[in-house]
Formats: C-alpha cells, sequence, structure tokens
C-alpha cells in the first residue's frame, strides 16, 4: 500500500515537491478506506480526527442551514483533501461529507498531521505553504459561490483606492508587547520568534472608512490588525455583504501575495485601526523563509485562514437561509 | 459577560428557553460556552407576555440575584408560563469588589407605567466619566426612576427618553430610530470626553409587540492598558437568531421549524443547543427588529452605523 500510496501523493497538491523519501514517510501514515456511493463520511459538528485524500471517486460537502435546509458547498475529487480545518484549529467539521459515487481516500490522523508539520525543515515548511496555497484556494471558492448567490457586477472601491489609503497611511511604534501577547491569536507561538515576527514590518495608523484592500486587484501589503476592526465585504450591484471582520489579532489582505491571484475580497477599516503592515516583499521573505520568525508567520497565516473559512460560512447560512 | 435572550412568536414554554435545551440560558450561566472568561452568577431577570393573561400588556416579571439552575420558583414558573414574547438576562460581573449584586441592577429593566424593556450584554467602558452628561438628554421623570448602579439601567432611560412618548406603545420602526437615536447620544458623548475604548452594547428592547435587538460596539478594538476585561472583549461580544414557524424538540435535538413567513423568532447571545446549524450569527454592527403581525412575524436585519 505505501509504494502504491507514495506514487499517488506525488500527483497530490498538498504533497507536491517532498521528495520520495518525504512521500514514503506521509503513504506510511495513511490508511486506505473504501466508501460506499450515498454514505455520509461525516456530518456537520462532529469531532474532526481526520483528514482525507480523495484517490478515486467524489465526495461532496454540505451545510446544513436552519429550517432544516442543506447547501452544497462543493464536490472533492481525486486529488483533492477534505477535512483539514476540523484537524487543524481542533474544532468539529464544518460541513457534512458524503460519498457521490464509490470512492476511496485516504485518511490521515490528527497526530500524524501534527508530526508532518512539527520539524522545523525544508518538507515541513513546504508543507506548510501548501496548506495555505490549499485554504487559500478553498476560500476563493467559497467568495466565488458567495458571489454568485450575490449575482452583478463587483461594485466596491477601486484599487486606486487601497492605492491612496496605503500612501496616506500614518506610520507610528509598535504597540505595548504585554497587551499583544494577551491576544489569542499570539498563545503558544514561540516568544521570541513571535517577536521578531512583531518586528518585521512597520507600524501605521488609519482612519475609519479607508479601503486598504480593493476586489479584483492586488493587495499592497498584508496586514494584522492591532487595534481596531477592519470589514472585508463583497459588493456587488446595490448589495454589500460582510464576510468577515479582521478585530485584533487577525490578518487580512493576505490571499493575492500567497497565490498572486487578485484580491478576493475589499478590506475597509470599519473603526480606526492601528496596524502591523507587511508589504509585499517583507511577505514573500516571511513566506518562503525557513526559520523561527517565518514559522511563527505560517503559523498566523494558517490560523487566520482556518478562521476566515469558518467564518465565511455564516453569510453563506444567511444567505441560504433568506432564499 | 452577561448573557441575554429574547423570544417573539408562537405561545412557548419558558422552560424550553430557560432550562430544556443542552446550552439553555440557564446553563450558560454556569457552563458558557461563548465569551467564557467568567461565569455569570449575579442574578437573573426576566419579562415575558402572554396575551391569554390579565393585563395582557403587563408582563410577567420574575428577578433574583439567586442562582437560576437553584431557583426552583423560577422552574415552577418556566413550566407554567408559555409567553408570545419574552425578555431574559443572566448577570455577569466580574470576580471583584466594585461589583454590586442587587435587585435593582438586574435586567430587563422595566419602569413603572413603561411598557417597553431593555436588557444589555455588555459594558460601557469609563461610564462614570460620562453618566452625569447623560442626564441632560433623559427626561427628568425617567431619571428619576433610575435606582440602580448600572450603565444598562442608563442605557434604558436614554431610549425610553428618544421615544415620543416614553410610557406609550411603540411602533417597531419608532422604538429602532429610539435606539440608534440613543446609541448617537453615547457616541456624542464619548467623543466630546475623549472615551474611545471598546465598549460593547448588545441589547435586547421590547414592548410585548415587537422587538429590537443590537450587536454593536463603540471601539470595537481599543482596550486601555492593563484592562481586565481584555480577553473578554477582543472577540466581538456574540448574538445568535434562530427564525422559523416554531421552537421545539424534533429527533434528537431542539429545533426552529422551517416556516415561510416565519412565526417565531429567538435572539440570544450564545445558540440555545451546542449543534449551531438551526442558527445564524448576527452580523457586528448589526440592528434586528421583529413584529407580529396576522400575517406572521417580520423579521429584518440591518447594519447599524451610527
Amino acid at each position: 500500500m505505501s509504494e502504491l500510496a507514495a506514487g499517488f501523493l506525488g500527483t497530490v497538491a498538498l504533497f507536491a515537491g517532498r521528495d520520495e523519501g518525504g512521500l514514503a514517510e506521509v503513504a506510511a501514515m495513511l490508511r486506505r478506506r473504501t466508501i460506499a456511493r450515498g454514505e455520509v463520511v461525516w456530518n456537520q459538528g462532529d469531532d474532526a480526527r481526520e483528514l482525507l485524500i480523495v484517490v478515486d471517486g467524489a465526495l461532496s460537502a454540505s451545510l446544513q442551514v436552519p429550517g432544516d435546509r442543506v447547501v452544497e458547498i462543493g464536490t472533492a475529487g481525486p486529488g483533492d483533501t477534505v477535512g483539514e480545518i476540523g484537524l487543524l484549529d481542533g474544532g468539529p467539521h464544518t460541513m457534512s461529507v458524503r460519498a457521490v459515487d464509490a470512492t476511496t481516500v485516504l485518511a490521515l490522523g490528527r497526530v500524524e498531521l501534527a508530526a508532518l508539520l512539527a520539524p522545523q525543515d525544508a518538507a515541513a515548511f513546504g508543507l506548510r505553504r501548501r496548506l495555505a496555497a490549499l485554504l487559500t484556494a478553498r476560500h476563493r471558492n467559497q467568495l466565488a459561490r458567495l458571489s454568485d448567490s450575490l449575482g452583478g457586477e463587483p461594485s466596491g472601491p477601486s484599487a486606486g483606492d487601497a492605492d491612496r489609503a496605503f500612501a496616506e497611511l500614518e506610520r507610528c511604534g509598535p504597540p505595548d508587547s504585554r497587551y499583544v501577547r494577551r491576544m489569542a491569536t499570539f498563545h503558544d507561538l514561540d516568544s521570541l520568534a513571535l517577536w521578531g515576527f512583531l518586528t518585521s514590518g512597520s507600524y501605521a495608523r488609519c482612519q475609519r472608512g479607508r479601503t486598504l484592500v480593493a476586489e479584483g486587484a492586488p493587495s499592497t501589503a498584508c496586514y494584522l490588525t492591532i487595534n481596531g476592526a477592519v470589514e472585508q465585504v463583497l459588493a456587488r450591484g446595490g448589495r454589500r455583504i460582510r464576510v468577515g471582520l479582521a478585530g485584533p489579532g487577525k490578518a487580512f489582505g493576505y490571499e493575492s501575495l500567497v497565490d498572486g491571484g487578485p484580491s478576493p475580497v475589499t478590506a475597509v477599516t470599519r473603526e480606526r485601526a492601528l496596524l502591523l503592515v507587511l508589504p509585499h516583499d517583507r511577505f514573500t521573505q516571511l513566506f518562503h523563509g525557513e526559520d523561527a520568525v517565518s514559522r511563527v508567520f505560517l503559523d498566523v497565516i494558517q490560523r487566520e485562514l482556518v478562521a476566515t473559512l469558518r467564518q465565511t460560512l455564516r453569510p453563506h447560512a444567511r444567505l441560504a437561509a433568506s432564499l | 459577560m452577561c448573557r441575554i435572550l429574547a423570544y417573539l412568536g408562537e405561545p412557548l414554554p419558558v422552560q424550553h428557553l430557560l432550562y430544556d435545551t443542552d446550552n439553555s440560558l440557564v446553563r450558560q450561566s454556569y457552563r458558557p460556552r461563548m465569551m467564557n472568561t467568567f461565569l455569570n452568577l449575579a442574578g437573573f431577570g426576566m419579562k415575558a407576555w402572554d396575551p391569554a393573561s390579565l393585563r395582557p400588556d403587563d408582563p410577567f416579571s420574575y428577578r433574583a440575584t439567586t442562582l437560576p439552575s437553584f431557583d426552583r420558583n423560577l422552574r415552577f414558573l418556566a413550566a407554567k408560563v408559555a409567553p408570545t414574547c419574552l425578555v431574559a438576562h443572566v448577570r455577569g460581573v466580574t470576580y471583584s469588589d466594585e461589583a454590586v449584586v442587587a435587585e435593582t441592577n438586574l435586567h430587563p429593566f422595566h419602569f413603572p407605567g413603561a411598557r417597553v424593556v431593555l436588557a444589555h450584554n455588555g459594558h460601557l467602558r469609563e461610564f462614570r466619566r460620562m453618566r452625569y452628561a447623560l442626564v441632560e438628554h433623559v427626561r427628568p421623570e425617567l431619571a428619576q426612576r433610575i435606582e440602580g448602579t448600572t450603565d444598562s439601567e442608563w442605557i434604558y432611560a436614554l431610549v425610553l427618553s428618544q421615544l415620543d412618548d416614553p410610557f406609550g406603545l411603540p411602533e417597531t420602526g419608532e422604538l429602532a430610530d429610539a435606539v440608534a437615536a440613543a446609541l448617537r447620544i453615547l457616541r456624542t458623548l464619548r467623543v466630546e470626553r475623549g472615551i474611545a475604548t471598546s465598549s460593547p452594547v448588545n441589547l435586547c428592547v421590547s414592548s410585548g409587540r415587537n422587538l429590537v435587538a443590537t450587536r454593536f460596539s463603540f471601539d470595537y478594538g481599543w482596550y486601555p492598558p492593563e484592562d481586565e476585561m481584555l480577553e473578554t472583549d477582543l472577540p466581538y461580544v456574540s448574538l445568535w437568531y434562530a427564525v422559523g414557524g416554531e421552537y421545539g424538540e424534533a429527533g434528537d435535538g431542539w429545533t426552529m421549524t422551517g416556516d415561510d413567513p416565519p412565526r417565531s423568532v429567538i435572539i440570544a447571545s450564545e445558540p440555545l443547543t451546542v449543534d449551531h446549524s438551526g442558527w445564524l450569527e448576527v452580523p457586528e454592527y448589526s440592528m434586528l427588529t421583529a413584529e407580529l403581525t396576522a400575517a406572521g412575524l417580520e423579521f429584518e436585519t440591518r447594519d447599524l452605523d451610527v
């Protein structure tokens, strides 16, 4: 099974770039399972114990919404993975998963995933980056579905608005470290490396109502809210829905820096804000670095993406329930 | 952090809301699942309107500083009363010798003769710096009814003061406007005094026929140094709702049945069930309005920008 799995794993995006030994290491951790057509793999709200890699067949993910209604969110085919959100944040599964056809999967447990992510070596850093890319792609898919539900053309602020807001940021000193350490986002992170991360960018104040990221344009920087709040919105025609709120300890504007695509949402300061600003080049250094500071940074991005994916399901549910 | 609960719709036994579900309001007092930095042990209060009761415009009233989980009187009452509207609250205060645990500080607030009640989940930081500036915005006949020491009771008096008739029965639109106007006054007074720290104001306001709720915070994300409430307030104070036909036990859990138009709504700081799938999170900076009409429940969510 291990040789067969290792061969297949070479085609799975999550493990792309891993050498033969690395693939064999992963393959030895996997359990192969066959799921009958129509079988429920897990229900929304169940404890997350494993992620599944689809070998053949297909799985569908659905969201239960009020009124006993179910909304199909997406399907996963060969090479795709499902179930990583709960595995990464320790929360329950966000959606129910069912086999569309007779499906073969490889299951990777929580402990095994943690073991793959734990080392401070190239393979673990690579996996962290690919997880970030995978979760970003999933976030984009969720937002695209939301946009489709809204209909109409994007009608938010322009890239010029974001450039102006970036130019008008009022540079300032760092926040009190005792305050920053109390944020849940930074709990459990190595103190010295965290400080390295928090001093790797610059700090700036921004007035309320400024557009820092424009949907459809690349982001100038990745931001981390230290104080205040930044709302992430989709605007279509006359409709505007908030898909996230980046309060203290939350990052935004990173999607286009992770995968090179356009920003999937617009980010506007809802409150005046104090921000950690990581311009494109600094983001790239941290994202592709392989030291303790980069590890903290990748942890922060991963936590942010997982939280964002959970949060983005809420407007999905509200929209579905209102239809 | 306190917990609020409001219900408007088909007659519903109070015990379903307070006791029966696996994350009922009473459970949230001693085992909160969200905002769980301290327990809510400073008392319980409720107002419940039953059209079949004597003087149906006057709600059943109950409040006690005892723990609701051990309050047999409340359990007996909850099993007997099936209101069409309810506002309930469990109070949480910091473990501090400055906290005043007293009946006069229990929500929902309800001045004698008034038709509107209010419960609050949140707190106005630095309230002492603005308390007496509020006097000029509160009608004298209401100011003299303030009995307790909370910021919430002042918010109540301020909301009532924005109504054409503070002792009348307001339409839903007027009540919503009064709540927004009260928040604007608070905003102005805060700005004048340079108060710019996070102050959550999740409100449930009701006349028994309609309901207005807010999920809102002034200056969210800004905190004073060495703040003892920081961990509580770093996340935006939560508020959820379930809207549909009627709330009841079905299969292995409690759920709001689907119905269009809806006939009932529950608004609560936390979902009343551990399984959240039947609940929707109220967006931050929002106001909800609900009104019982002959055609069903009119329900609306809107952005609240004050």
